[in-house]
């Protein structure tokens, strides 16, 4: 793991990096929000991008899946050794990139076993596999619905629809745990959700930490990194990686909160 | 504004003139009274034929109905038992439960008819009824007709009606013609599907006339799905009584170029009304819609739900206008329009018009025009879904809030197979299994 200013950072693992950063710069309607961030994460690390409201996080999230808008300046970024930027959206995803949403779209007339089976099989096809049948897609699907405590009635409704916040955040982590992606970034996923709803989302991230995996957390408070304990974690402050510890900055942060940090980056 | 009689002449009225004059003699005066066709003559003659130019009609492909070699209609008298309709046409399997009435180019055919009680061809009881300017093609049917459908419901029943256009009519005109009646309480499954493909130009011009009375249901599904040679006229009349309900569930896929025009009026107290529709055109097909409501008694209610697409060069119109008396407080009016562009030449016109005369309603409407939502887009992309996919599945979900209002499976079901079929990348990625 490297970052701009590395402070108590914990020794980086031996594995290969999965995901490789380098002095990204992104522009939003012409103003820079990512102004040189770097960040190497490797199989089996978790970690956590901390920040202040408009610092970049949800922004960098959203730039390595791909999402249009983005004017990425300069820096470049590989995934799996691959040029991510060269990639499309879907591709990404079929790649083994996971976005989780921070507000999950509610798509009506699109219903949940559909979008799900497709997307299984699209990342099937991609790695030369057999698509699922009926069958063999829900015998995979009914097991992680029990481990996230969702009704199976979920299946047939539309994607999202009148799903409570909760609900929307639950439906996002069994789409990750059914897709098993080698990379999940997870957008504020713990925004919203009360101690049980937390616990049962927390759950379902821990459920796919493996050795072969990456996870890696946009989170605004540290109570989520109570039940996901992360390798890693940054704080983005100002379009940069201004500090990078363990766990134990995430609790300093909250003591301290992030003026300090965003003063130091200002100074 | 006065306009001379001499401006509103056209060759086309002229044509729907000698047409009538060579052959009102043989029109049968059980299907419409003597005295109604002389009556629709006259308010056609006095309106002329609507103009591009005209606001009303302005979004209606009117050349495809001026392009039809004749107005006369294509058959006069019901159709002999034999032969079998089916040999003409394929029918779509018959609903259980319903009975089914078939029309063919405008006249019953008796071989497949199960009528049973209260229902059959007669005068309908409208008669001197005027159509408005905005609805004057309702004058060509009843100048026209050579039969006319009469409902009178008691109780509860359900009725599939089925309007076929033969390649025998092909240049001439078909005039569907439906009178429903609900007397007080009760209810009626209603499904009126228009299908039909001849080979060259031809006119089918449907008059629908619809009483609800005193707390009766009338659930009416109407299915378009002629064939693309067809100019379809489509003209509507609803009135509802107190505490009476209807619900319209429209499907408009069919035909090179269609025009609705429905006038609904909601007099009784506690009325409600909906509305509920899509229309998915491409090629250079025409869609156009115009739905007036009047709420003129207390504590009624309208929901109006349009969803318009319009790929390649077509173009897909509606018109909501919902008019809120003086004498109808406590209304309820809620209107919800939407279109997508698919096509580059493509085009979509929504016009909503909430016009209210009283206190103490509650109304909102919204109209939307554009191309697929690119959030939704980017979470199915970022799921690993391809473009081509996620695009077909926006689509299919566009429409999906008035498809599931389609309570009937088998009439679902029909309207979705119909709907796909306007849609060739909806029907590859088999969205409606």
């Amino acid at each position: 793991m490297s970052s701009a200013v590395d402070t108590a950072a914990p020794s980086p693992s031996s594995a290969a990096p999965l995901l490789e950063i380098r002095d990204l710069r992104v522009k939003v309607a012409g103003q820079e929000v990512l102004r040189g961030v770097s960040l190497t994460v490797r199989a089996g690390e978790v970690h956590a991008i901390m920040g202040p409201n408009g610092s970049g996080k949800s922004t960098l999230a959203h730039v390595l899946a791909g999402r249009p808008g983005y004017d990425i300046v300069s820096g470049s970024t590989s995934f799996q050794g691959r040029d991510l930027f060269a990639l499309a959206p879907e591709q990404r995803a079929r790649a083994g990139l996971f976005l989780g949403f921070q507000y999950p779209v509610e798509i009506p007339g699109v219903n949940n076993a559909y979008l799900l089976k497709a997307a299984v099989n699209a990342a099937r096809r991609e790695r030369g596999l057999a698509e699922l049948d009926a069958f063999e897609f829900l015998a995979l699907v009914r097991t992680k619905i029990k481990l996230m405590q969702i009704d199976e009635s979920f299946l047939s409704r539309g994607v999202n629809e009148g799903f409570s916040g909760g609900e929307k955040k639950r439906n996002e982590i069994l789409q990750m745990l059914v897709l098993e992606p080698k990379l999940a970034l997870l957008d504020e996923t713990d925004s919203g959700l009360d101690i049980d709803a937390l616990k049962v989302v927390a759950n379902g991230v821990n459920t796919l930490r493996a050795a072969d995996r990456s996870i890696v957390l946009v989170t605004h408070y540290q109570r989520m990194l109570d039940y996901v304990v992360p390798d890693f974690v940054h704080v983005l402050a100002r379009g940069r990686i201004a500090r990078s510890g363990d766990r134990t900055l995430a609790l300093e942060l909250e003591k301290r909160g992030y003026d300090w940090i965003s003063d130091q980056v200002a100074a | 504004m006065a306009t001379s009689t001499a401006t509103l002449r056209s060759a086309t009225l002229d044509r729907i003139l000698q047409d009538y004059a060579a052959i009102a003699a043989r029109l049968p005066d059980a299907a419409v009274p003597r005295a109604q066709r002389a009556h629709a003559l006259a308010a056609l003659s006095r309106l002329g034929w609507p103009r591009a130019s005209d606001e009303q009609w302005r979004y209606t492909n009117l050349r495809a109905f001026e392009a039809v070699a004749a107005f006369r209609p294509a058959a006069l008298a019901p159709a002999a038992p034999a032969p079998d309709v089916s040999d003409a046409l394929e029918l779509p399997p018959p609903l259980p439960g319903f009975q089914r009435l078939v029309y063919l180019d405008g006249v019953r055919h008796s071989a497949v008819a199960t009528a049973g009680n209260g229902t059959g061809s007669a005068a309908s009881a409208s008669a001197g009824k005027d159509w408005p300017a905005e609805q004057r093609l309702g004058l060509l049917c009843d100048m026209f007709a050579s039969d006319s459908a009469a409902l009178r419901i008691r109780g509860s029943t359900a009725i599939e009606l089925l309007f076929l256009t033969s390649a025998a009519a092909a240049g001439a005109g078909c005039y569907p013609r439906l009178q429903v009646t609900l007397d007080p309480d009760s209810e009626l499954n209603l499904v009126e599907r228009h299908l039909g493909a001849p080979a060259a130009p031809t006119l089918v011009c449907a008059n629908v006339r619809v009483e609800v009375g005193r707390g009766a249901r009338l659930m009416h599904y109407r299915l378009q799905q002629c064939g693309p040679q067809i100019a379809f006229a489509d003209t509507l009349a609803a009135q509802l009584d107190e505490q009476a309900s209807y619900s319209v569930r429209q499907v408009t896929i069919g035909a090179g170029s269609a025009r609705t025009s429905a006038q609904v009026r909601l007099t009784g107290r506690g009325a409600a009304f909906s509305w509920q529709a899509i229309a998915v055109g491409r090629g250079q097909q025409v869609h156009d819609t115009a739905l007036k409501v009047e709420h003129l008694a207390a504590d009624t209610r309208t929901e109006e739900v349009f969803r318009g697409i319009a790929d390649e060069r077509a173009r897909v119109a509606f018109s909501g206008h919902i008019h809120i008396g003086a004498s109808a407080p406590g209304s309820d009016a809620r209107q919800s329009l939407r279109g997508l562009i698919e096509g580059a030449g493509a085009e979509i016109d929504l016009r909503p018009r909430l016009e209210i005369n009283t206190d103490e309603v509650k109304a909102q409407h919204g109209a939307t025009t554009g191309a697929l939502d690119e959030n939704l887009m980017f979470y199915l992309l970022a799921r690993g879904i391809d473009r081509t996919t996620a695009r077909a599945l926006l689509k299919w979900a566009f429409l999906g809030d008035v498809l599931r209002a389609i309570e009937l499976p088998q009439v679902r079901r029909a309207a979705e197979h119909g709907a796909a079929g306007q849609l060739p990348d909806v029907m590859a990625i088999g969205a409606l299994t």
